[in-house]
């Protein structure tokens, strides 16, 4: 119920369509996924729910982003890149950076 | 052993060369790193040059830099003495299998993890210093779906999140059973440390069905049905044939898990969770043995978990907005800031499944058990936009959130948490010296007794919360002295821990006794006489 709020969410934030229709296939890695995807399934799980600052909306620096991310300041845990690729934290980080704020969403 | 410190004095002697190969020169850390005990820097950059022949340099981390990611972690370590030293990510089993032998080569040890994500248990450090993480994130493919059998095989770094989205996604009317933190953290992982959620399917042990497991040696092994002509009965089947191996796999560092076959739930027709409220401390013993013949005749299913207010307050609010003293905080303030968001003392949470006719009549049952010790039976209907309520009805139902890692911030921004999960009986007796020994350790060190108990069937775990902030060093102190405290102050009652952290694993390992310990020892010995898996892990060296 809460995921799929916060993905329609993204999605509106994104304008994009269905940016990561094509789920995982039985015996296939992972594919690469969208940022709306790793923020939907990892981020917004924190950041949205209080345990974690509202990062939406705040033109925060995608550096910042990508720093918190691998190191994990104070209560939040670091995401190594084996969890989130070089990649897919490149294109996280300039859309944290580009988002809007999601009305939504808690924190403080 | 080539203990060497960097700090600035250790940059001017011997130290030198060691930072160099880790890549330490410019790190302002004081803290010790070491290389673990008889490898040297050769043994240490040889297998990191080797390691990235067969993963690829960019899955390799060798240096204080790189590894960072693998370093964090919410567990006290005044000595910062469990970081790895380094980081090694394989995609494949034969990249695993070639790892391992490298390390023999090198004799470099490994730590390996899937997800890694064992907050309060130490995340990816280590238990003993100078090793590497085997990290098996990588590896993520669900390997199989059986939607008649209800059961799936998967690699160790899949997500609890990644398995609900395909089962979703393919409209399969199966459930998961997630331990509280689902979308970061894996079913492998997880269970391997012998985990619980929340579900019929809480033990994940016990739901666990065959496993595929890289040996110290290199070889691979799978477990029962796995290795016959035509393994098709894997995932149905736990025993195999002979001695049941999958268990000296589990808490230990006899191999590399990177196959493993679980048991899913079906969908119930009827979900109906319920959370009974008490308002007093000592209720705690009357509701163990109000639930105990429930849970024994699965009348009540699920792993129940009775949480203490304090526990269920971290959640959402700061210690600060509860009570503003240095001193622990006492029963009635948390008993007044709970009774002002619709909580009790205790808040026991279980939930029925099945049937409209079998949920209405099991109800009947426990709706009279627990109103005969004066509890408050409550469900959704009466528990609309309570957020604590949600969160274990989320639960509950194998749902996915990280929303009470909020418990980690209750003393400060720090973030600071190590978990101390004492086993007794499912007695209520148990509850009253229990209770007053964590009091009184954890008020001795200055914490607060933020704890849940949460009975499998027939066990009592008191799962206590010691937070702490990790951004003050005293704090930090205070908290390992207190974890040393609560382990030898239960231990000496005979209540051993069912599962520890990095931090107090061989101190554990004591309270089992030097037979357990020895029989274990036998087992390292033969299974991986370079010790190269996880020396320490579980106090095994
Ligand atoms: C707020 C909060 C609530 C929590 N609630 C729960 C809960 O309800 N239940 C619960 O069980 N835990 C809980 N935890 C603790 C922990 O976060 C989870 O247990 C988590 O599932 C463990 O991390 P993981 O799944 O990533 O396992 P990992 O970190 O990958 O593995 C754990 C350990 O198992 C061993 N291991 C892992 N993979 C392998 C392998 N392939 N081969 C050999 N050994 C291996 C290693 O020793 C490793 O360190 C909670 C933590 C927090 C912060
Ligand atoms: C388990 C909860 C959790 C998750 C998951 C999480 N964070 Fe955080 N995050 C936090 C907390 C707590 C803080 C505050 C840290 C502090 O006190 O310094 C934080 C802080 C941040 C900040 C700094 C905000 C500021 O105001 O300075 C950024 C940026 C951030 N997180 C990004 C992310 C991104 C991107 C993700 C997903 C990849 C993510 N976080 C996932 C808990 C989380």
């Amino acid at each position: 119920m809460r995921r799929t709020v916060l993905i329609a969410a993204a999605l509106v934030m994104a304008g994009a369509g269905t940016a990561w229709a094509a789920g995982q296939q039985l015996g296939q890695p992972l594919a690469p996924r969208s940022p709306e995807k790793v923020y939907a399934s990892t981020c917004g799980y924190c950041h949205g729910t209080n345990v974690g600052p509202i990062i939406l909306g705040r033109h925060l620096p995608a550096v910042t982003v990508v720093g918190m991310v691998r190191e994990g300041r104070n209560a939040m845990p670091a995401f190594r890149p084996t969890e989130i690729s070089n990649g897919e934290l490149e294109a996280l980080s300039r859309w944290v950076e580009a988002s809007a704020a999601n009305p939504q969403e808690k924190g403080q | 052993m080539s203990t060497l410190p960097i700090d600035r004095r250790g940059l001017l002697g011997a130290g030198v060369v060691v930072a160099a190969a880790l890549g330490l020169a410019a790190c302002e850390r004081k803290a010790p790193v070491s290389l673990a005990p008889g490898v040297s820097k050769a043994d240490f950059a040889g297998f990191i040059a080797a390691a990235k022949s067969i993963v690829g340099a960019e899955w390799v981390a060798g240096d204080a830099q790189s590894v960072k990611p693998w370093t964090k972690k919410y567990i006290p370590d005044p000595g910062n003495v469990h970081a790895p030293v380094g980081a090694v990510a394989p995609a494949s089993v034969e990249e695993v299998q070639e790892l391992v032998r490298i390390a023999n080569t090198y004799k470099q040890p490994l730590w390996p993890v899937s997800t890694g994500k064992n907050m309060g248990y130490g995340m990816t450090s280590t238990a003993a210093p100078g090793q590497i993480v085997l990290d098996l994130k990588r590896m993520n493919r669900i390997l199989s779906v059986d939607p008649e059998l209800c059961t799936a095989l998967v690699e160790p770094g899949v997500t609890y999140q990644q398995l609900k989205d395909y089962l979703v996604e393919n409209n399969l009317p199966l459930w998961i059973d997630v331990p509280t933190v689902g979308p970061i953290a894996s079913p492998v992982g997880n269970t391997l440390d012998r985990g619980v959620g929340y579900t019929p399917y809480g033990e994940h042990f016990m739901v666990q069905c065959g496993m595929e497991v890289v040996m110290p040696n290199g070889d691979l092994l799978k477990t029962g049905m796995g290795s016959t002509k035509n393994p098709s009965a894997w995932q149905a089947f736990k025993w195999g044939y002979g001695p049941y191996l999958d268990g000296i796999f589990t808490q230990s560092n006899f191999g590399v898990v990177t196959k493993m076959g679980m048991w899913l739930l079906p969908a119930p027709p009827v979900y109906k969770p319920f959370v009974v409220r008490h308002k007093k401390m000592e209720d705690v013993s009357r509701i163990v043995d109000a639930m105990r013949p429930l849970r024994i005749a699965n009348i009540i299913p699920n792993v129940v978990l009775m949480m203490g207010a304090g526990y269920q307050l971290g959640m959402f609010a700061r210690r600060a907005e509860v009570w503003d003293k240095p001193e622990p905080v006492p029963d009635e303030a948390f008993e007044a800031a709970a009774a002002k968001v619709g909580l009790g003392m205790w808040n026991t949470y279980f939930a029925l499944y099945g049937t409209e006719t079998m949920v209405a009549e099991s109800e009947k049952i426990v709706r009279a058990a627990f109103e005969a010790i004066g509890g408050e039976v409550l469900t959704e209907a009466d528990m609309v936009g309570n957020p604590y309520f949600h969160h274990h009805a989320t639960l509950m139902q194998g749902g996915l959130s990280l929303e009470e890692i909020g418990i980690v911030r209750w003393k400060g921004a720090g973030g600071g948490l190590a978990w101390f999960a004492p086993v007794a009986p499912a007695k209520g007796s148990e509850t009253v010296g229990q209770v007053a020994l964590a009091k009184e350790i954890l008020g001795r060190h200055g914490f607060d007794y933020t704890v849940a108990f949460a009975i499998g069937s027939r066990e009592l775990h008191h799962i206590i919360a010691l937070l702490y902030d990790k951004s003050d060093p005293a704090d930090e102190k205070r908290a390992a002295e207190c974890y040393h405290d609560l382990v030898t102050g239960f231990g000496d009652k005979g209540w051993a821990s069912y599962r520890t952290g990095v931090q107090a694993m061989d101190l554990v390992a004591q309270q089992y006794g030097e037979v357990n310990r020895a029989v274990n020892a036998a087992i390292k010995q033969a299974l991986d006489p370079n010790h190269i898996i996880a020396p320490g892990k579980s106090g095994i060296a």
